[in-house]
């Protein structure tokens, strides 16, 4: 019996191929079309988040009390090697930094800009976040007086690779003092604050130009394996400011619950348009045949069976759109995973709001399972009210009635 | 026709209720997103030119792309002289502007000093009104410093304190010297806000040797609309090859550039409604017009022609398009022209956003006739394809066989 109604139910979805088609091509183009601008989108966040993550706070950031207001080397962490030593042996850490930075004046010969230093280990930092993979141009070196520096400010004083530039600031004494340094890479980090304004040379460089000693750092950046980690750091360091990514970045936060909400907002519009359309297929295919349920209710089929027939059909068009949809979506998504938008004709203003001029996009299983319930709910919800008029029809005047 | 076509709105209802709000959906949203997306980008434009952009700037060739005090404008005054003959400029000025470090004991920060022409820069700026404690420069008001609220809180100054500034003349020399903090400010972009201070140019000029000297000249239009027109007489009349009059489209090109983009996304996410929008009229139309195979083979066998049923399909969409369109419109632009002189407010957006150029907590629409009427035009080129296939269908059946069709 049930195979039976299999096989009408399937017959029935082609009984007018060409509306089927058109639902199943609104289906698969509308739910392409979604996936791949959510991929997109969710694509363009996540990179920027990893970017940030890895070249700037990590997971979990430590700032002495009052340093992120006052940006002062007064307010420095004095023990912080020690610290870095705990933190490498706890449970939990994957990877721990040291950084020192100094705001200043970055100047060349012709121009100069508001900047800061940031005294880096790059053996540690390729293994907290793989920082050379940063590189725009030249080489990542730090040795006797050389500097790599943001792609943003490299721009804004014309620099090169080669460039000389002198950075002024004021050292751990409180005297204005100098420094001379040669470019040899510019590097896009994404992270908008280090690509305007950071020059970055090696951490013991910095301490000799300061006047800090080896063992203090104005940030310790720890990327960690454990969510809980945090509350427990925060506890033991209670006289320093740790501080997590997302509290230490509240836009990107805001960004990732903004484009939840669109992408939610977005997928609610179209699921709902969808179901019209369903709705609309399904209601009429229905009362084209209603002589036919007619027949079948006064031959003594249950109306359960017809029911049942009459959703497996509206499953099928799902169904069918949905693989569609699936199909087409999951080739755009790897398409833009793969080889990304292009649209480096707008790179200056991409890369002034910290993204990459090619935008890759992401692919999430969860796209097509929630896809896939939506689908499905909305062709049998189409159904209902077409089957609410079955279930009051009465078999003899339906038969009787004039087609 | 277009009887009939009225006609056969009215009998078949559940399509055309159908169209009706699908229209009618289509078109408040389309011309509420554009309207929102045009007013928060002409918003940020605005804000930018009204706080120290000029609509028009003149630079020496090179200042902007190599920089140096042998790029700066060595003649002002004569530049200025012929600008005083263009009717259409409301105001102009010169400014010059340097980069130093500003001290106050243990605490230094960089900054860009600018030297202003304060009566003019009244005009030209709405930097006076950014005030948020003290008092504005003014021409004698020799060495006071008029310092971003930011970079005061880095140097932990207020009013009336002292701070020392270390810089490089127009000559290439050192140039020292001590201010007095006279007013503080706040415009709300928060990289100027944290590194930019202005000094009267009468003191500053003396200073820096720039006497007749400037990094650019900054011109404030009559009309903004006559931007272009009024740049190319400006080249006319200075006529000379080592100077160049820029427009805001080129000084701001990466803010204008970073609109296109936001435009590009804009555009890519609203095309997703559209295109399912688009589909649900055509699967309705097609609906509707399969159901009358049989009534077009009829019409087709007592003479009408092809063209005929194209006519009544089209007649059939352009009454329910402009139905839609009729009670969309009004709404729609009601809507945008309250937004646009009430706009939302999001509290926290302008400190969420401050890295990308935010100032305001405000989102106002854009209001513009014009830009509705577009809007409205790509709802009725959407709903007149819907009915192509649909047309190619019931053309697909030769007349006779249409008028057999079950």
């Amino acid at each position: 019996m049930y195979s039976l109604i299999v096989k009408m139910a399937w017959k029935n979805s082609f009984l007018r191929p060409a509306r089927t088609l058109l639902v199943v091509a609104m289906i698969t183009v509308s739910m392409s079309m979604m996936l791949g601008i959510q991929g997109l989108y969710d694509g363009m966040a996540e990179n920027m988040i990893d970017k940030n993550r890895r070249s700037g706070s990590g997971d979990i950031t430590f700032y002495a009390k009052e340093y992120r207001v006052q940006k002062d080397l007064k307010y420095r962490i004095k023990n912080a090697s020690a610290i870095k030593d705990e933190l490498k042996n706890m449970q939990g850490v994957k990877s721990v930094v040291l950084r020192v930075r100094a705001d200043g004046l970055l100047s060349t010969a012709r121009k100069s800009s508001f900047s800061f230093m940031q005294g880096i280990d790059i053996k540690e930092e390729n293994h907290f976040g793989r920082f050379s993979e940063f590189l725009k141009e030249g080489e990542i070196k730090l040795e006797n007086g050389d500097a790599v520096i943001g792609l943003e400010l490299a721009k804004k004083l014309k620099l090169h690779i080669g460039s000389k530039v002198v950075f002024s600031t004021q050292d751990v004494m409180g005297e204005i003092n100098s420094v001379a340094l040669k470019i040899r890479g510019i590097v896009q980090t994404t992270n908008i604050e280090l690509d305007d304004g950071a020059i970055f040379i090696d951490i013991k460089d910095i301490h000799r130009f300061l006047g800090t000693s080896s063992g203090d750092a104005t940030q310790i950046a720890v990327v960690c394996k454990d969510e809980g980690l945090i509350g427990r750091l925060q506890t033991k360091y209670g006289g320093l400011d740790v501080k997590s990514f997302l509290e230490l970045q509240p836009m990107m936060k805001m960004m990732q619950d903004i484009m939840f909400i669109f992408n939610s907002i977005t997928f609610f519009i179209v699921m709902s348009v969808v179901f019209v359309g369903i709705f609309g297929v399904m209601y009429v295919s229905i009362l084209d045949r209603i002589r036919e349920f007619g027949i079948m209710l006064g031959l003594g089929m249950h109306y359960k069976y017809i029911r049942l027939q009459i959703f497996i059909e509206a499953m099928f068009v799902g169904l069918i759109g949905y693989l569609g949809g699936a199909i087409f979506g999951a080739i755009l998504l790897i398409y833009l995973r793969d080889y990304g938008v292009d649209l480096s004709s707008f790179s200056d203003a991409l890369e002034m709001w910290g993204y990459e001029a090619i935008i890759h996009g992401t692919i999430k299983i969860s796209y097509f399972t929630t896809t896939f319930v939506a689908i499905i709910t909305a062709s049998l919800l189409s159904v209902i009210i077409p089957l609410r008029k079955i279930k009051k029809l009465n078999p003899i005047e339906v038969i009787k009635a004039e087609k | 026709m277009f009887k009939f076509a009225l006609k056969n709105i009215l009998f078949y209802r559940g399509r055309s209720i159908a169209t009706f709000i699908l229209t009618f959906i289509s078109s408040v949203l389309l011309i509420l997103f554009i309207s929102m997306q045009d007013g928060s980008h002409n918003s940020m434009l605005k804000n930018s030119l009204k706080i120290y952009t000029g609509a028009i700037e003149i630079y020496h060739k090179g200042y902007r792309d190599i920089g140096g005090n042998e790029y700066l404008i060595q003649d002002t005054k004569s530049i200025m002289e012929k600008l005083a003959k263009i009717d259409a400029i409301e105001a102009f000025s010169s400014r010059y502007e340097t980069y130093g470090l500003l001290s106050n004991g243990e605490h230094s920060a960089a900054s860009m000093v600018a030297g202003v022409s304060p009566n003019k820069e009244m005009v030209l700026s709405s930097l006076h009104l950014a005030l948020k404690e003290g008092k504005f420069l003014d021409e004698n008001s020799g060495n006071s410093i008029y310092m971003g609220s930011e970079l005061a809180k880095k140097l932990k100054l207020h009013v009336g304190d002292e701070v020392a500034f270390v810089g490089g003349a127009s000559d290439n020399s050192f140039a020292a010297d001590i201010f007095r903090v006279c007013g503080i400010f706040k415009t709300g972009l928060f990289e100027f806000d944290s590194s930019v201070s202005f000094l009267s140019r009468s003191y500053f000029d003396e200073l820096m040797y720039a006497k007749n000297r400037a990094s650019y000249i900054n011109i404030k239009l009559k009309n903004l609309d006559d931007l272009d027109r009024v740049n190319s007489e400006i080249v006319r009349i200075i006529n000379d090859k080592n100077l160049e009059s820029l427009t805001w489209k080129t000084l701001m090109d990466t803010m204008v550039e970073a609109m296109e983009v936001d435009n590009i996304f804009g555009y890519i996410s609203l095309s997703l409604f559209l295109v399912v929008i688009f589909f649900v009229i055509m699967i309705y139309d097609f609906i509707n017009i399969s159901s009358r195979i049989k009534e077009f083979g009829v019409l087709r066998c007592v003479g009408l022609s092809k063209k005929n049923i194209f006519a009544l399909l089209f007649y059939e969409i352009f009454i329910l398009s402009s139905l839609a369109v009729v009670i969309a419109a009004p709404i729609a632009t009601c809507i945008c022209y309250y937004y646009s002189i009430n706009p939302i407010v999001i509290n926290g957006i302008a400190e969420m956003y401050r890295d990308y150029g935010v100032v305001s907590d405000e989102i106002p629409f854009s209001f513009s006739i014009p830009t509705i009427l577009w809007n409205l035009s790509i709802i009725y080129l959407l709903n007149f394809l819907s009915i192509l296939y649909p047309y190619f269908y019931i053309n697909s059946f030769k007349p006779i066989e249409a008028t057999r069709h079950v």
